[in-house]
């Protein structure tokens, strides 16, 4: 039975190229749909251009959602990405 | 993800310096997981294409799990569809994608690291031409 799960992170830095493909290869190694909401926008995580395309920046809210039969490990995956890719100074 | 590794790209580009460093930026993107390997200019360094150089990068980006080739416009994509069509020392499967030549390298890139084959590749780097960035 395909389970959902969300969580939401505050982005420390922006979400510029390089963390967008770190979060799209790990995104992709999951089953589950997953989804980026960031200031209104929704994009695939799947999709890097998608990922690049929200223009998420320091300091917003990014919503993670997923649904499927990993959906919570894939939360947790891309939320623990998004934590550490967007780091000050990183 | 098959034994052959992963599906290589080739960046084909009138400059050498664009198709350079649009294979830097792909590669930064993708982790450095992907070999795309970058086919431009002219022999004697002029803005052009080359079909020395592209068959190079070719067989340079060829792991055994096929390539996919990207041109940016005018005679390279004249240059690499003739190429194909003749067939002589090109790796098979190979596709060229119809695609904007920096995002589709970025989003081709993407897919070759997670193990897609040349068309899921071929198609990451022409979905890219939907890609918004505003």
């Amino acid at each position: 039975m395909p389970a959902s799960s969300e969580a939401s992170i505050t982005l420390a830095g922006d979400l510029h190229a390089r963390p967008a493909g770190s979060l799209a290869i790990a995104a992709a190694m999951f089953e589950s749909s997953i989804e980026l909401t960031a200031a209104g926008h929704t994009t695939d995580a799947k999709s890097v251009l998608g990922v690049m395309g929200i223009g998420a920046t320091s300091g917003q809210v990014v919503t993670v959602r997923a649904t499927g039969p990993d959906a919570v490990e894939a939360v947790a995956a891309i939320t623990g990405i998004l934590a550490n890719a967007t780091k000050v100074g990183s | 993800m098959t034994d052959a590794g992963r599906v290589g790209i080739v960046l084909v580009s009138h400059s050498a310096a664009l198709a350079a460093g649009t294979a830097e930026l792909a590669g930064q993107v993708g982790g450095g997981e992907v070999v795309i390997v970058p086919a431009g200019g002219t022999d004697d360094g002029r803005l052009g294409t080359s079909i020395d150089k592209i068959r190079h990068a070719l067989a340079a980006a060829d792991n055994g799990a096929g390539v996919v080739v990207l041109p940016d416009i005018g005679s390279s994509v004249l240059t690499v569809r003739a190429m194909v069509a003749d067939g002589e020392g090109v790796p098979e499967p190979l596709a060229i994608a119809d695609a904007p030549f920096v995002e589709g390298a970025v989003a081709a890139t993407i897919a070759a690291a997670v193990g897609g084959d040349v068309k899921a590749v071929a198609s990451a780097a022409e979905e890219a031409r939907h890609a918004r960035k505003l």
